[in-house]
């Protein structure tokens, strides 16, 4: 019970890391209809943001979230602005292949500047679980998980409570009308572009001092967003949240109960049973 | 036996009923008009009976056989044929490519079914325009592009879905010559268009949907001046 | 110019090839151009003619390099024979995977790619019993054959070579006849949009896991090709992401839907790959990233597209 009831609380906390990656892959999937294969890429910059300003200038991971969350958002839009722009008329065939080819470029650049090492942030205050109820969290973890929720409800805040945030969802429903209503869709792709990759950056830097940090962890990154956007249905911000709760639930779950090597194959049948009996995701919201 | 029978056809999206309770039949030879105000159902009735999407209730019988549920390709198959309200050529294909496609259904040949396509781009006045790109016709040549497709599968029933929506009014007054030689070919036709004009011309019977409910159904003078149809129309005016 | 000129002088060039030099590492790079093309072809049947985005493409190569090796190494079959049946499992495993997946709309076959590559990668790996796991296949011995009666043993590159030329013409004709046919014209218009295939009367499901299936067997035999060229398998050697990417980038680079495009991009991804490897590791991915994000945005169709495009200009003028 009490082993059960520790994976139960660990799969929640990654879960909810995972979920935040999610979403942001699946607003911008929502928005402009391109899977972003380099979304993964932008996790690993924020992870590498967090490790050298932690390094470096000693600044504590959870506080470079105020500089590397506005900094992906900026990096985010011009990637939109001065690549992405003139690919995505060209359909949804070359924005994916493209987005491949961008990734391939962040990942190895970042293999040829900082080494394929392995590295990891050691924070003073995560040397020793706390143990509340006897089950022991990472202190890490937990603080990166209150902010994953703060800054997945402040989205949810700005989408339903701001012009901006309006005009971004009435362009995921409706690209057409929304420009008929007098919506920059460019404009909205641009900032759409941004948050998801803000959101990318800072799930990150929220996971620095918890996972170990390379130059590709962005493959597998993306694979389980992957999954969680199936679990939960494509383009739905709650689907997402609630598919990476459940991909981390299920993972470590799975680690204990059955295998640590098929650890990551657990998600992955999950997802193949998911596409062949609820495509539309877990809870039905999702868009094809 | 009518050609197309439709029984209490019904689809809900949500809580929103689109289409309900939908009946009617067509003859081998006859022009069905289906009109409605925006958002009445009739593009979603074109999706039913063309296995485009599940229906929620009903039936539809094409020459007695069942094809609820069949997958569109298979509908194809047995001989009716839909237009796109927002057209989808094959955009990067050449426009002799496009209609040279839909032939294979027939023609197993590159060659036969090359010659039945450019037979029907010749009826469609696009010859001169047979290797370029799709994507760069205009609208109307666009529209008249998927009714090429549509004929080259040899079709018994035509759903065109407002063929004349974008057009001025020489090219709608050809669309309409060309509705009206395609049932002398022996093709049924129903024809969703907001050109009352050229539905008042060339319809046999005009179906009337209101928020997805079938409200007249008769000869098209007889249907323009029922109450009911004039208070849908009307009603749509003052929201 | 006559319908068999260019094939005919195509298979003149692959048979003198080897022949202008005796060096072995020329006949090695000689052999990869041949063994990329072969992939880039597999991949352009299936993401270039139908647009259906495989990022796990390795997944049916190792099928195919594991089943040839373990049916000679565990039961003493021919690896000739092998080879077809690495083919053969490669397809069989692809089919029902294209049946889940394409009964969707929508980018689930690219997104399920990588799962199931991940899955097949993680299975070979932990199935110590049958595939060794991480320690990998090895072959110390390949048996002489007799081929038109002459004896072949495999201690040089030249029988590679042939074998990889004839499997790589395969993929070719394939291709050409695919292309040329009724179900060449389908897959472009699956490509090109699922609901006006379907209008057309086109069996998109079908369509599109009959292009996954002939992709998965080019892509199979080439995967058998590996394991007896090299001599040793490893689950994070055939299953690996790089494998599946290259596939992506020599058909895009060469040129999505064309048939002879994949053997330029192969002799770019082979060029890109020997001038980097050795400077930098790994270095060379940059280039790949770099190469097929430009050719995307200023040669869509590819290199090879873009020649054929000026080809057929200079010839109206
Ligand atoms: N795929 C769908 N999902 C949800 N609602 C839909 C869908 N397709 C159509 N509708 C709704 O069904 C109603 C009928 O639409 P439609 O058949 O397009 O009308 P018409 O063609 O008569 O203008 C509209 O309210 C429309 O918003
Ligand atoms: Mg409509």
């Amino acid at each position: 019970m009490q082993m059960f009831l520790q994976s139960l609380v660990s799969g929640v906390l990654t879960g909810t890391l995972y979920a935040m990656i999610a979403v942001g892959l699946t607003i911008v999937f929502g928005v402009m209809r391109i899977i972003n294969m380099a979304h993964g890429e932008m996790v690993m910059l924020g992870m590498f943001g967090a490790y050298w300003s932690y390094s470096l200038l000693h600044l504590d991971p959870f506080l470079s979230l105020l500089l590397w969350m506005p900094a992906m958002f900026l990096f985010g839009m011009v990637v939109y602005r001065f690549l992405l722009r003139k690919i995505i008329p060209g359909g949804e065939l070359n924005s994916l292949l493209y987005t491949a080819g961008l990734s391939l470029l962040i990942a190895n650049l970042a293999l040829f500047l900082w080494t394929g090492d392995y590295r990891n942030i050691n924070l003073p205050y995560g040397m020793l679980p706390a143990r509340p109820f006897g089950i022991s969290v990472s202190i890490p973890l937990a603080i990166a998980f209150g902010l994953a929720l703060a800054i997945t409800s402040l989205l949810s805040l700005f989408l339903s409570r701001t012009d901006t945030g309006r005009a971004i969802r009435a362009t995921a429903q409706n690209p057409e009308a929304a420009a008929l209503m007098g919506i920059e869709v460019g404009r909205i792709d641009m900032i759409t572009f941004g948050l998801g990759t803000a959101l990318a950056g800072a799930s990150g830097v929220l996971l620095a001092p918890s996972l170990y940090l390379y130059p590709t962890v962005g493959e597998i990154l993306i694979v389980k967003c992957f999954v969680i956007v199936v679990l939960g249905g494509l383009g739905s911000i709650p689907g997402a949240i609630a598919g990476g709760v459940l991909l981390g639930i299920v993972e470590s779950l799975g680690s204990v109960y059955v295998s640590v090597a098929y650890k990551d194959g657990i998600g992955f049948v999950l997802f193949l049973l998911v596409l062949l009996f609820r495509p539309k995701g877990l809870f039905g919201v999702g868009r094809a | 036996m009518a050609l197309l029978e439709v029984t209490d056809l019904g689809k809900n999206f949500g809580g929103l009923r689109a289409v309900s309770g939908l009946s009617f039949s067509l003859e081998a030879d006859e022009i069905l008009g289906l009109i409605g105000p925006n958002g009445a159902g009739k593009t979603t009735a074109f999706n039913l009976m063309a296995g485009f999407i599940p229906p929620s209730s009903g039936e539809v019988r094409l020459a007695g056989r069942n094809i609820t549920g069949l997958k569109p390709h298979a509908i194809v198959k047995l001989g009716v044929a839909r237009t796109f309200q927002v057209v989808k050529p094959f955009r990067k294909l050449s426009v002799l490519e496009n209609v040279t496609l839909a032939a294979f259904l027939h023609c197993r040949r590159r060659d036969e079914a090359m010659a039945e396509a450019r037979r029907i781009l010749a009826l469609l006045d696009l010859t001169d325009k047979a290797e370029g790109a799709a994507s760069d016709l205009t609208l109307a040549q666009q529209k008249r592009l998927e009714i090429a497709r549509c004929l080259a599968t040899r079709p018994k029933i035509l759903f065109l879905d407002e063929p004349m929506g974008g057009l001025n009014a020489t090219e709608v007054e050809a669309a309409c010559d060309l509705v009206l030689r395609l049932r002398r070919d022996g093709i049924a036709v129903i024809l969703v268009e907001h050109h009352m004009q050229a539905i008042m011309r060339i319809s046999d019977r005009v179906l009337v949907l209101h928020h997805g409910v079938p409200i007249a159904d008769g000869r098209p003078e007889a249907v323009v001046r029922n109450p009911e149809v004039i208070r849908a129309y009307l009603g749509e005016g003052k929201t | 110019m006559p319908r068999f000129t260019l094939p005919a002088l195509l298979a003149a060039a692959l048979i003198a090839a080897p022949l202008l030099s005796t060096h072995s590492f020329v006949h090695h790079l000689l052999i990869m151009v041949l063994f990329s093309t072969l992939l880039g072809l597999s991949w352009n049947l299936l993401g270039g003619f139908a647009g259906q985005v495989s990022f796990g493409h390795s997944a049916f190569l190792g099928l195919g390099a594991y089943s040839t090796l373990l049916l000679y190494l565990k039961l003493g079959l021919s690896p000739w024979f092998g080879l077809l049946a690495g083919g053969a499992v490669a397809m069989a495993v692809a089919v029902p995977i294209g049946l889940i997946c394409f009964r969707l709309r929508g980018p689930y076959f690219s997104l399920a790619t990588l799962a199931v590559a991940e899955i097949i990668r993680l299975v070979a790996l932990n199935w110590d019993d049958l595939t060794a796991g991480p320690q990998g296949l090895i072959i110390t011995h390949l048996p002489a054959t007799s081929i038109l009666g002459q004896t072949v043993n495999w201690e040089s590159k030249l029988p590679f070579y042939y074998l990889i030329a004839v499997l790589a013409l395969l993929g070719m004709g394939l291709t050409h006849l695919v292309a040329r046919s009724r179900l060449g014209a389908y897959l472009l218009a699956v490509r090109e949009d699922l609901e006006s295939a379907e209008a057309v009367g086109i069996d998109t499901v079908r369509t599109r896991v009959l292009a996954l299936a002939l992709s998965a067997l080019l892509v199979g035999l080439a995967g058998g090709f590996y394991g007896l060229y090299f001599r040793y398998i490893d689950p994070d050697a055939v299953f690996s992401v790089a494998l599946s990417v290259e596939m992506v980038f020599i058909a895009v680079v060469g040129g999505i839907a064309t048939t002879a495009g994949p053997i330029v991009g192969a002799i770019v991804l082979v060029g890109i790959s020997e001038t980097f490897r050795t400077q930098f590791q790994s270095g060379h991915l940059i280039f790949y990233g770099l190469f097929m994000m430009l050719v995307i945005r200023y040669l869509p169709d590819g290199i090879w597209g873009r020649v054929r495009l000026a080809l057929k200009q200079a010839r109206e003028r």
